[in-house]
């Protein structure tokens, strides 16, 4: 039964890393940015979450309704007056752009809010159920029924839609994509607001599960790069599989060698596929 | 006045930042006709088309279409006039299928799903491989499928001129041979075609008339038949040497 609860801790979490890691395998991939203000971005929404709790009593999974386009709006500005003046340059000079951003905005967080660590708790509890032995929190299984849907969200946005199918010409060709009348300048911005509206709202699933402190961005910055590179860049898909994997390590791992070592194993893990496997378990070109 | 030309440039300069490829052209294309353009390698054929289509900016001259002035117009704004390029080498988008491909074609259209629609099935009709292929990914198409993709692509758009680049590269003969027929067809319906070609045989054959290009300026001029028995035409681009 120990297996089966590894399991499904596992499949809950993996599906909650994915929403953390699709935000910023979208910027990466469209915009070839590695956006490293998406940890803060999803710390802001864990306490736009708790703040809208506490204040007004919204609970988390009507926030989410709140957070997506009060972030993109935050990211499409962002992109449109900042970042869309150094996107040609090197990797380099965007890295170090959104890295001061990321120090602006943290250190913001740690003034106004302090770092203490907070916890969104919900009154009444929701209780967990159980099958077998097998046990589940309910607010988890919210959080993960809503990570899901927002991925599957994204997928059906850019498979389906005239700006999603922008989105992904952009990334495959964009030349190509400026031939088809593409405003490439108006795509990177929507591309950067749906980025963060996606880490908006993965925050703000974030709150009902884990404690709140501008310290965990980096944390959450880490776990979508790992799962970036184990499941491959640039796909919904990708996104998904490598949280699940990352999930499935961490829990094997913290059950067999203790809680520390969770992530010494998701980190060698992440060593082994750069050198083994750098195109991801779904590796693709296209971003679908 | 120009209302019969669907595309005219005078004195037209362009290049890449200091290296400077097209010194002064002057192309006429002429509504309901093919017009080719010819040339060898490096003669500034392609990068013709990309100013032509917005994607490289004009440094001197003009560019009309319809006696409207399209100079310093960018890639949108030409296409929404109605002139789309397809590209050499196809640039489709592999990881997309063709149906997605096709519909990219459309993007900027604002006439509403039905004419989309329409168009798509006309696309269809002229290409039937793309319609068995359609939710295939783009880059496990053939080559000469992915052609008809790019074509298909360019024509949702419901262009007035179609300029298509290097139409022949890289295909076997007889595919050359379908897709000639294919842009008779669409020029006997009243397509505007402006093309590029390596092939000047094919091309010639193919166009009302033709333009010759070397080293960024356009050499001669006149009409697919004239150009192909001028003696210098044949002996430069068609290794037809004189007695």
């Amino acid at each position: 039964m120990q297996a089966a609860q590894i399991l499904i801790n596992a499949l809950v979490l993996g599906c909650l890393y994915a929403c953390i890691a699709i935000g910023f395998s979208l910027v990466w991939g469209v915009l070839n940015v590695i956006n490293l203000i998406h940890g803060s971005f999803i710390v802001l929404g864990a306490y736009l979450a708790f703040g809208l709790y506490n204040a007004l009593h919204v609970p988390p999974w009507y926030a989410v309704i709140v957070a997506a386009p009060l972030f993109f709006v935050l990211g499409y500005l962002l992109q449109r007056l900042l970042l869309n003046r150094v996107i040609t340059a090197p990797v380099l000079v965007t890295l170090t752009l959104t890295f001061g951003l990321d120090l602006i905005l943290n250190n913001a967080m740690i003034y106004f809010f302090k770092a203490d660590y907070r916890k969104l708790t919900l009154t009444p509890s929701l209780g967990s159920v159980s099958i077998l032995d097998v046990v589940v929190p309910v607010d988890r299984l919210i959080a993960t029924a809503a990570a899901l849907a927002l991925t599957g969200l994204l997928y059906l946005l850019l498979r389906r839609s005239r700006i999603g199918r922008a989105i992904v010409a952009v990334r495959l060709d964009r030349d190509a994509a400026v031939l088809m009348g593409v405003n490439v300048p108006s795509i990177y911005a929507i591309a950067f607001g749906l980025g963060a509206a996606l880490a908006g709202c993965a925050g703000v699933l974030m709150a009902l599960i884990f404690p709140i402190s501008p310290l965990t961005s980096s944390a959450y910055l880490g776990k979508a790069f790992v799962v970036c590179v184990l499941g491959g860049l640039g796909s919904v898909s990708g996104a998904l599989a490598g949280g699940l994997l990352l999930a499935l390590v961490e829990g094997v791992g913290s059950t067999f060698f203790g809680p520390s070592h969770a992530t010494t194993l998701s980190f060698v893990l992440l060593i082994v596929f750069l050198v083994l496997r750098p195109q991801g378990l779904v590796g693709r070109k296209g971003f679908e | 006045m120009a209302s019969s030309l669907i595309l005219e440039t005078t004195g037209l300069c362009a290049g890449y930042r200091e290296i400077q490829v097209l010194w002064g052209v002057d192309i006429a294309v002429r509504r309901g006709e093919i017009t080719a353009l010819i040339g060898s390698n490096g003669a500034g054929k392609s990068t013709l088309m990309r100013v032509l289509s917005g994607l490289v900016p004009i440094s001197e001259g003009n560019c009309f279409s319809q006696g409207r002035d399209l100079t310093g117009a960018n890639a949108a704004e030409i296409l929404g006039h109605g002139i789309v390029h397809v590209p050499e080498g196809r640039r489709l988008f592999g990881a997309m299928s063709v149906e997605e491909n096709l519909l990219m074609g459309a993007y900027l259209r604002k006439d509403g799903r039905a004419a989309i629609a329409r168009d798509l099935d006309q696309v269809y009709a002229t290409f039937p491989r793309l319609l068995e292929r359609r939710r295939q990914a783009a880059a496990t198409l053939s080559g000469g499928e992915q052609q008809m993709c790019a074509i298909g692509r360019g024509l949702m758009s419901a262009p007035s001129l179609l300029m298509i680049d290097e139409l022949s590269l890289g295909l076997s003969p007889l595919l050359v041979e379908q897709l000639v027929a294919a842009l008779r067809a669409l020029n006997a319906g009243g397509m505007s075609i402006l093309l590029v070609e390596q092939d000047v045989t094919t091309a010639l054959d193919l166009c009302h008339h033709a333009f010759v290009m070397d080293m960024g300026r356009i050499v001669r001029a006149g009409s697919g038949t004239e150009l192909l028995a001028d003696p210098i035409v044949r002996d430069a681009y068609l290794g037809v040497l004189q007695e």
